[in-house]
């Protein structure tokens, strides 16, 4: 190759290592940004970091000898590939691992980035300037690509790569570039260079961690999030609504919803038992069942125990969802198909608007909504919206409502009851022990007072039987009802009860 | 439009007249509609152009000209009472400014959005709640109960401030001197919320005509709320930025161009309560207050509602003639009583008489322009956990008046797939008329770039994403500025008395655009008509 074309290529190589000296630097402002929140900080001081890190690289390069400068340049490249290449995953991995080293990690991260790119600059203008180029041309052309690669990437990195990749594919992408511009300054500059095996095995091996990293980064963000959940996931989807991740542990299957445990197979016979029995059982002639929320069937599959149930309507948001437990093997098995069941239709639509926008009438209506932690979410505990399942409630039917907990959350707990009361139902609330969330409440409504629990059920069950049900609406005196208000759109109180009540549970 | 044009002038000097063209990169490629309502007829009614002989003619007992909420309240308290021989001409501006819209069912106000809980002297417009089911309980006692769908939902109100949203709207941390003029202020309106005058009414209510006629209390109307403030010591930035945001956001005008009286109005005469939500809170509806339009529409029924604009109308004995236009051609109208129910600068062409009746043109209410602007998204932009999309968003500093969320009162178990956020600001900066010829000239996307400024400071250009289509709705003529000496105007005093065959119903009698007020003046209308 001529030597003039080298040195071309050498300019195209500023233009490769601008681009990629920035990527890393908008990679940790995003990631900073998500991960912590407040991005106008965490991009000002990122950038101010590594600027200033750029400065000190730069300074450091003059006690680079000349006779180095290109094997160094090889070096400071792999150095950059892997530093920024790993950085995204690196940096996930320490916020799920110890989240406390985590801004140290970052500002460590980005300094030594920043001053591994801070040296490449100088150095190819060096390796130009051994070249015999006239020194304004060599200023004026490294600059410019410098400058466009910067461009280049700043377009590319939010339209195309942060959506398309995600982050940590995006760094791995770069850190292949930067291990490219390596491999390929081997290749050209074998004569010039001191050691050029040891440089060009040294790239293939850093080329290898890379790759490797890039077809495995889905594998990373699952080991991230076993470090987060602490058993094997064994599924894990981010749909529209909701990140869905499933776990198994010697035969524990746990499903956790944004990060919330949802159930364990371990003991949400429990749970289901008790949302679904003491409705079903007082109903034996119930023919028509509705179940909002319950996407992974598990209530269903209680329903569909009694014989003389005819429909069951299942209105649950997500398809991800539902089609995830009608479908994988393990799921089936648990919620016994109940979500193939003739007997069942599955409606994915917001259950608030179907509700809204539809008029049947059920016997049973089961109440599976996710606790009131937002305000999104605690509009689904309202007046509005128990009148308006009153309305879809037979004239002697019942409805049950998953409540929160009356013992670790008992203002909030006290004051669904007081919401359904406010809505103009007779409530009966009633309590069960399920290991892994603890003492669990449900409120049972119906246009009438006089409910009786059931005092035998008809059906196979494994938790509930007469004095487990007898057990379940007796509550002791650590557990006695609390006077709070109902809530309220207005204000929303129960959204404030939910922070207060869990919030001296975990401290 | 001062940082546009120096931007524009800088980029000029620069060599770079394409940098001028960032306001359509802000919403570049998104349809943007623009809606100038009542303009091009309002214009023509302007220069009088003359009109062909009617092709028709019809008696009827009273005729509304007008469909705003003056003349749909006069409508459906004459509904309500019985009576059936009247009619109602929309006009070019139905709804006026209680309009709404929608893309592909996403409805979202063009103006007006909310309305205070009613106070016991705003009676008729409990009456109107009740009527809807609104309030579903007590309509006459302090508290009523009302329907907490339309209750606003928690979090109501929040405000940006150096990069942060903070809750509710007084800017808090501004040091201990703000913070105890802040407390101070408030207490001092509270104090004027039970202040009688020497006649023994309250001095703030609303309506405004049941408040008190103490000439000692009605002296407040001599000076601007901006000179008020400072004799009386409130000098903090953080109060001054909010006050003068209220006076905008209800008057449409600065703290300097309000009347004092105007000024503590707002604060003192909502003495509204409710059983169920605290004091404070605010009836609204994904498509601000059009619902509550819809139902009087609902009440008065179709078959009285007329398309046409107003062209002329005259007294002529005890007869007056209303002569219109529609798609058919000119038609008359003969009635015994007709209720002008258009804005006054509306009916000041189009009732030739006006002057006679003691009215100038000098007592036309100066009027604010607005511009209310509607994006269409589709998801919600990135709130933090800890302090999540509110109703209302106002951003501190800004000219603007924040946005509003339309899908804030739906119940959902997970967010909508869609949302309207609706934008309202008004120019009370510069003299109306040179603004109005600013917004007559003003390009789609300069009209987008200041109707969206506040959701760009807010949310960066990163929001641009999310668009999929804006629609602005340009005011021209938004509404009556309080502005010192309003209470004293002796022609608005002319036409709340008329009584003859000619009534006049509209909030400008009052001097300042709240639907209480057009609502009362509706009512005061039907009840003369009624007799």
């Amino acid at each position: 190759m001529k030597a003039c074309m080298r040195d071309r290529l050498l300019i195209l190589s500023v233009f490769v290592v601008a681009s990629c000296g920035l990527a890393y630097e908008l990679i940790a402002g995003a990631l900073a940004s998500y991960l912590l929140g407040d991005s106008v900080l965490q991009f000002s001081s990122i950038i101010g970091c590594y600027l200033f890190a750029m400065g000190v690289g730069s300074h450091l390069s003059q006690y680079v000898k000349d006779e180095r400068v290109l094997d160094t340049f090889v070096e400071i490249e792999l150095l950059v590939a892997l530093l920024g290449g790993l950085s995204a995953s690196a940096l996930f991995a320490v916020f799920a691992w110890s989240g406390e080293s985590f801004r140290l990690t970052l500002y460590a991260l980005v300094f030594l980035t920043g001053a591994m790119v801070g040296m490449e600059i100088p150095l190819v203008m060096r390796l130009l300037h051994q070249r015999e180029q006239r020194f304004a041309e060599l200023v004026s052309r490294v600059l410019t690509f410098d400058y466009l690669g910067a461009l280049a990437v700043s377009l590319l990195f939010p339209i195309v790569l942060a959506p398309r990749l995600g982050l940590a594919r995006s760094a791995l992408l770069f850190g292949l570039s930067n291990v490219a511009v390596a491999l390929w300054t081997c290749r050209v500059f074998r004569a010039e260079l001191l050691r050029p095996t040891v440089q060009y095995l040294r790239s293939l091996l850093v080329l290898l961690v890379l790759g490797g990293g890039f077809i495995a980064a889905d594998e990373l963000t699952r080991w991230n999030e076993k470090a987060i959940y602490g058993d094997d996931v064994i599924h894990a989807e981010t749909t529209p609504y909701q990140r869905l991740v499933l776990t198994r542990w010697k035969g524990d299957l746990r499903l956790y919803i944004n990060g919330n445990l949802q159930f364990s197979s371990r003991d949400e016979h429990r749970y289901h038992e008790a949302l679904v029995h003491p409705v079903m059982g007082a109903l034996p002639w119930a023919q028509r069942v509705l179940i909002l929320g319950g996407g992974d069937g598990l209530a269903a599959r209680e329903v569909l125990k009694y014989p003389h149930v005819q429909q069951v309507t299942l209105v649950d948001l997500d398809p991800a969802m539902t089609g995830l437990f009608a479908r994988s093997a393990p799921l089936v098995a648990l919620n016994g198909g109940s979500l193939s069941n003739p007997r069942l239709q599955v409606i994915n639509d917001d259950a608030a608007r179907w509700l809204e926008q539809h008029g049947e009438v059920f016997d049973a209506i089961i109440v599976d909504f996710p606790d009131p932690s937002s305000f999104a979410l605690g509009k689904l505990y309202s007046v509005p919206l128990y009148r308006l399942l009153s309305r879809h409630l037979a004239d002697n039917g019942l409805a049950v409502v998953q409540s929160t907990s009356p013992y670790h959350a008992p203002r909030s707990y006290w004051s669904i009851n007081a919401t359904l009361r406010a809505a103009g139902l007779a409530t009966t609330p009633y309590h069960a022990y399920v290991p892994s969330f603890g003492e669990w409440g449900f409120i049972i409504a119906a246009h009438r007072p006089g409910y009786t629990p059931p005092q035998a059920y008809r059906v196979p069950l494994k938790f509930l039987d007469r004095e487990a049900t007898r057990q379940m609406f007796f509550f002791p005196p650590d557990m006695r009802p609390w006077q709070v208000e109902p809530n309220q759109l207005n204000d929303q109180r129960l959204v404030h009860y939910f922070e207060q009540d869990w919030s001296q549970v975990i401290r | 439009m001062q940082r546009r044009d120096f931007l524009r002038t800088a980029a000029t000097l620069a060599g770079l007249p394409w940098l001028t063209g960032c306001q359509q990169l802000l919403g570049w490629g998104l349809p943007v509609d623009v809606l100038r309502p009542g303009m091009a007829t309002g214009h023509r009614l302007r220069h009088a152009a003359t009109l062909p002989p009617p092709r028709s003619e019809r008696r009827v007992d009273t005729v509304i000209v007008g469909s705003g909420v003056a003349g749909l309240f006069a409508g459906w308290r004459l509904a309500r009472e019985g009576y059936r021989d009247f009619v109602l001409l929309n006009g070019p501006e139905p709804d006026g400014n209680a309009a709404a819209g929608a893309f592909d069912g996403w409805r979202y106000p063009t103006g007006a959005h909310y309305l205070p809980l009613p106070s016991p002297e705003s009676a008729h417009v409990r009456a109107l709640l009740a009527d809807m089911g609104v309030i579903e309980a007590g309509h006459d006692s302090l508290r009523p109960t009302f329907d907490e769908r339309v209750l606003v939902h928690a979090p109501d109100e929040r405000l940006w401030r150096d990069g942060q949203w903070q809750d509710g709207l007084l800017p808090r941390g501004l040091g201990a001197a703000d913070d105890a003029q802040q407390q101070r202020f408030l207490l001092h309106v509270k104090q004027l919320q039970q202040q009688h005058g020497a006649d023994g009414r309250r001095v703030f209510t609303v309506p405004t005509a049941l408040a008190s006629q103490d000439p000692a209390w009605r002296a407040l109307d001599a000076q601007s709320f901006a000179s008020w403030l400072a004799a009386h010591g409130y000098t903090a930035p953080g109060l001054l930025w909010y006050l003068d945001y209220c006076c905008r956001d209800d008057y449409g005008s600065s703290l300097a161009h309000t009347s004092a009286w105007a000024g503590l109005h707002y604060f003192a005469a909502r003495g509204g309560h409710a059983a169920n939500a605290e004091d404070g809170a605010v009836l609204t509806w994904p498509d601000g207050l059009n619902p509550l339009l819809r139902h009087m529409r609902g009440r008065i029924g179709s078959q009285r509602q007329l398309d046409g604009a107003a062209w002329r109308i005259r007294q002529q004995g005890k007869q007056v003639q209303v002569d219109y236009v529609d798609a058919g051609g000119t038609q008359r109208l003969i009635a015994r009583r007709v209720i002008v129910a258009t804005p006054l600068h509306v009916a000041w062409h189009l009732l030739p008489q006006l002057a006679g009746l003691g009215f100038a043109r000098a007592h036309l209410p100066p009027r604010a322009p607005w511009l209310v602007g509607n994006v269409l998204l589709d998801r919600f932009p990135a709130e933090p956990a800890s302090q999540p999309l509110a109703w209302d968003n106002v951003v501190y500093g800004s000219r603007s008046l924040g946005y509003v969320v339309a899908t804030h009162q739906l119940i959902r178990a997970a967010l909508p797939e869609r949302t309207v956020f609706t934008t309202y600001h008004a120019f009370a900066d510069a003299a109306p008329a040179t603004t109005r010829q600013w917004l007559a000239a003003a390009s789609a996307d300069a009209l987008f770039e200041q109707a969206t400024a506040d959701l760009y400071a807010v949310y960066g250009p990163r929001l641009r994403r999310h668009m999929l289509a804006a629609r602005l709705t340009v005011r021209a003529h938004a509404m009556a500025s309080p502005q010192p000496g309003f209470l004293a105007n002796p022609g608005l005093a002319v036409l709340r008395a008329a009584d003859g065959p000619i009534l006049f119903a509209h909030a400008d009698l009052s001097g300042l655009s709240l639907f209480e007020e057009a609502a009362w003046w509706g009512d005061i209308a039907a009840q003369r008509v009624l007799g």
